[in-house]
């Protein structure tokens, strides 16, 4: 009991204890922030990832998966599945509508064929779309000629179509970094401002050019077509920005030679009736990958085990069937993976220097170690005699240990909690600070800090007339940290850390990472016990008639 | 007390043949030579000597403050019975119990207040203190809290809080998370529990079960006006008042007082001697050390030790 008492006491009557509270909780909140904002652009790297592919992957490129909807419907009754879409992913040349003297300019771009009626169901197309026609308060802040105030066009339902009512072209979806016009604006917006005049990719036609291949061999004829700009996306990965182009599923499967079609015997004889080739089969359409999402509580690990089985199965049922001259590619061959790891080249390092941030914060932990070691060593010295006195008033050696160590539990709680409260402001409030370092700084806060300054130095000269140095000394330091924090304000006119148009986001996580903060508070009052208990043990061990006799 | 009375009564307390040597750098200085002595209850004893001669160590030994040499060094009997001086807790105990210090140098807390400081030795469980005990029962929770954490992932029923997306939820990190949860959740527990018993102690040094005699014994010092006033806001008669306050806050069975009135003038050494006397004429048992002839004057009878043996 009187360990709780003395601990309470040595706790509130000085000042070294705050400031070994202040360097915990400054420590946690340091690591806290720096991790939470580190995760936040991980989470938010890997969310857009997964916007575009659902959680887990089949494929198998160039000549696909025929029988793909037999499939999807086994997929689908998965009780782990929310909904599956047939894809074709492949490589094509683009012919931009702009260019130089020597004609448009080509661009090399992933080319997805999507089903439009279902690939909402995996991806959140809706939303990654840019085009839209917006809601009546922010229009009226639109340029007039901005696409999206065209009243006979709702750009979202050509999008979700593919086809442009007007030009009757098939549809296709840029990336939207896939235009060089597409400059990122300070506000996050996206236009070229070039002349008078901006600059929309909707509404423009491109050609797209394919390569079909046949038999695991190229085509000797590419397949080009027209298509018009319907809409753009922003998926948040720059990498699938800057690339992928989206088309129907059935212009890639007809320009690709993946539909379904009628198959000729091209080594045997003529039919005599008709003079072609014999008609032997019919081939099905084929995708190169399906995209599946999992149902709420499922995790795509555990999806990835269920289509896999899935897959298996289908695999045994159709090379069961003697009829089929086409057969699914054998499960050995098939790429199975979740979007994790299908997008592991743009997670994997972000989540690397994540780690790597961890660690190498994991290093304020021996800060606050060794910061409780030494405030604690030059307690113990401080304390010897009371040590001796409470000996001998018969307190025990861990009774003695006991007041040091509950001591050092206690800054580092009180420290971990609030670094773990100033972690969460700042966090949280991250964008505003954020944004008003970018603004110069307001003239009341740089009046006050002058003025501060002005009487700590009042106050310092007063004190030096009276013959106090100390109270001197504050006073002179005072005003020098004062009349500099008062300089800076004045001189500052706002800078900003994180500029839109350069950085993907638009905006700082400030979302805390909670995991983050609960490990930091705990290696905080652990390593803060840990601080405790050398010089602890030093206290306990000390001889109580030394401990008397000490000065 | 009569002579008679003296000398059929059992000592209270008995140092027998004592040795002690102390070693400064090489060199093995011994200060008691095989002294005995033995006070008998109610019995006032100073033992009085020249610097150096032995008198404060000699104390020490007797208060179970310090030991005797280990090889034939003597020993302590106390109501007939030896102090096992080698074993912690019996030593902590008796100091606790069975024995009042009061030091030249008063030796107060300076956090505590005057009241507090009288009823520390009250203060002091008689076994394991609670704080410490506290801790190894938060320890021993959090490994136990990582260990059922583990045992949940294992059988896939802790979610960790939703702290973690599904995918990262491996079982390592769902057993640092529920390991890290329990070093926090039993660090919380404790500073519950220390303002619980920071609360505890303050209503009960308010209450008669604790305070009663100490705040009786600082009235009849007549500090009864200063409860809460801390050390460094007394004069040093006062401090040293406070000091024998705490000294009989356990109603012990042996005052022993080292130099009580070393360091106070004239006036205030015979005010504390007074105190003393009164307490002393109370039944209390005093063994008082000093190098003043005067001040032993006080005593029942004087030992003189010289050159670490008792000479009468």
């Amino acid at each position: 009991m009187y360990s709780a008492l003395l601990a309470n006491r040595y706790l509130t009557s000085r000042i070294i204890p705050l400031i070994a509270v202040a360097a915990v909780a400054l420590c946690v909140g340091l690591v806290i922030i720096v991790v939470s904002v580190m995760t936040g652009f991980l989470d938010m790297l890997k969310s857009s990832g997964r916007t575009m592919m659902g959680d887990v992957v089949i494929s198998y490129p160039i000549t696909g998966i025929p029988y793909y909807e037999e499939l999807l419907a086994d997929l689908e009754a998965l009780p782990e599945t929310a909904g599956a879409t047939p894809s074709i992913d492949t490589f094509g040349l683009l012919e931009m509508p702009y260019g130089n003297e020597d004609g448009n300019l080509i661009e090399t771009v992933q080319v997805w064929g999507i089903d439009p009626d279902t690939f909402g169901r995996v991806s959140d197309f809706d939303e990654i779309l840019w085009w839209k026609t917006p809601p009546a308060e922010i229009a009226a802040e639109l340029l007039p000629d901005d696409p999206r105030l065209d009243p006979q066009r709702d750009r979202l339902e050509e999008a979700r179509s593919l086809r442009d009512p007007r030009t009757g072209f098939p549809g296709i979806i840029f990336g939207m970094h896939v235009s060089q016009f597409n400059k990122r604006q300070p506000d996050g917006s996206y236009g070229f401002h070039g002349g008078d005049q901006y600059w929309w990719m909707p509404g423009n036609n491109v050609e797209l050019t394919l390569v079909p291949i046949k038999g695991g061999r190229l085509s000797l004829k590419p397949e080009s077509r027209r298509f018009t700009v319907v809409n753009e996306f922003q998926s948040g990965v720059f990498q699938i920005d800057k690339n992928r182009i989206l088309i129907s599923l059935g212009e890639a499967q007809d320009m690709l030679r993946l539909a379904k079609g009628v198959l000729y015997d091209q080594q045997g004889a003529l039919d005599p009736e008709t003079g072609l080739p014999k008609v032997v089969g019919e081939s099905p359409a084929r995708v190169t990958q399906i995209l599946i999402r999992a149902t709420d509580g499922v995790s795509p690990n555990e999806l990835k085990v269920a289509v896999t089985a899935a897959y298996k199965k289908f695999w045994e049922r159709s090379t069961a069937d003697l009829e089929r001259i086409k057969q699914p590619p054998n499960p050995m061959r098939t790429t199975i993976l979740t979007w994790e790891q299908q997008l592991r080249d743009v997670i994997a390092p972000v989540e690397k220097e994540r780690e790597l941030m961890r660690i190498l914060f994991s290093i304020v932990y021996i800060v606050c170690a060794g910061l409780v070691l030494s405030i604690f060593w030059a307690i113990v010295f401080e304390k010897t005699r009371d040590i001796g006195i409470l000996r001998a008033v018969g307190a025990s050696r861990p009774g003695i240990l006991g007041i040091f160590l509950v001591y050092g539990l206690v800054i580092g709680l009180l420290g971990a909690i609030i670094g773990a409260l100033l972690g969460w402001l700042v966090v949280s409030n991250i964008n505003s600070i954020h944004h008003a370092l970018g603004q110069p700084a307001p003239t009341w806060a740089t009046i006050t800090a002058f003025t501060i300054a002005v009487a700590m130095l009042a106050l310092g000269i007063a004190s030096a007339l009276r013959g106090s140095i100390l109270k001197w000394l504050l006073g002179v330091i005072g005003f020098l940290l004062l009349g500099s924090i008062g300089t800076g304000l004045l001189l500052h006119e706002g800078f900003l850390v994180w500029d839109p148009s350069v950085y993907y986001f638009n905006e700082i996580p400030n979302s805390t990472d909670w995991f983050t903060a609960i490990l930091t508070m705990a290696g905080a009052v652990l390593f803060s016990v840990i601080g405790a208990a050398i010089p602890a043990a030093r206290a306990a061990d000390t001889d109580p008639i030394t401990a008397l006799r000490y000065e | 007390m009569t002579d008679q009375e003296q000398t059929t009564e059992q000592p209270i307390i008995e140092g027998i043949d004592l040795k002690k040597t102390y070693r400064l750098g090489r060199v093995d200085v011994p200060v008691l030579h095989g002294a005995s002595i033995a006070i008998r209850p109610r019995e006032w004893v100073a033992i009085l000597g020249a610097s150096g001669s032995g008198k404060s160590t000699l104390l020490h030994i007797l208060g179970g403050l310090d030991r005797p040499d280990s090889d034939g060094g003597g020993e302590v009997r106390f109501r007939g019975k030896r102090v096992e001086l080698d074993r912690g807790s019996t030593t902590n105990q008796y100091r606790n119990r069975s024995i009042g210090f009061v030091f030249q140098f008063y030796h107060l807390l300076p956090e505590l207040d005057l009241l507090e400081n009288a009823v520390l030795a009250k203060l002091i469980p008689r076994g394991w203190s609670s704080g410490f005990f506290l801790l190894i029962v938060a320890l021993v929770g959090a490994v136990i809290g990582a260990a059922l954490g583990a045992l949940a992932v294992g059988v896939g029923s802790f979610d960790g809080f939703g702290l973690l997306p599904v995918e990262e939820r491996t079982p390592i990190r769902m057993t640092i998370l529920a390991g890290a949860g329990g070093v926090l959740g039993s660090a919380v527990l404790i500073g519950i529990l220390q303002v619980i018993q920071v609360l505890a102690i303050r209503r009960r040094t308010r209450s008669s079960a604790i305070a009663g005699d100490a705040l009786q014994t600082i009235d009849d010092f007549g500090l009864g006006h200063r409860v809460h006033h801390r050390p460094r806001e007394l004069s040093g008669g006062e401090r040293q008042r406070v000091a024998i306050a705490r000294a009989l806050g356990n109603n012990p069975d042996l005052l022993l007082a080292d130099e009580p009135t070393g360091n106070l003038d004239a006036n205030t050494g015979r005010e504390i001697l007074d105190l003393l006397q009164e307490r002393h004429q109370a039944g209390l048992t005093i063994v008082m050390v000093t190098h003043d002839p005067k001040v032993a004057a006080y005593a029942d009878r004087v030992v003189e030790l010289e050159d670490g043996r008792i000479r009468r």
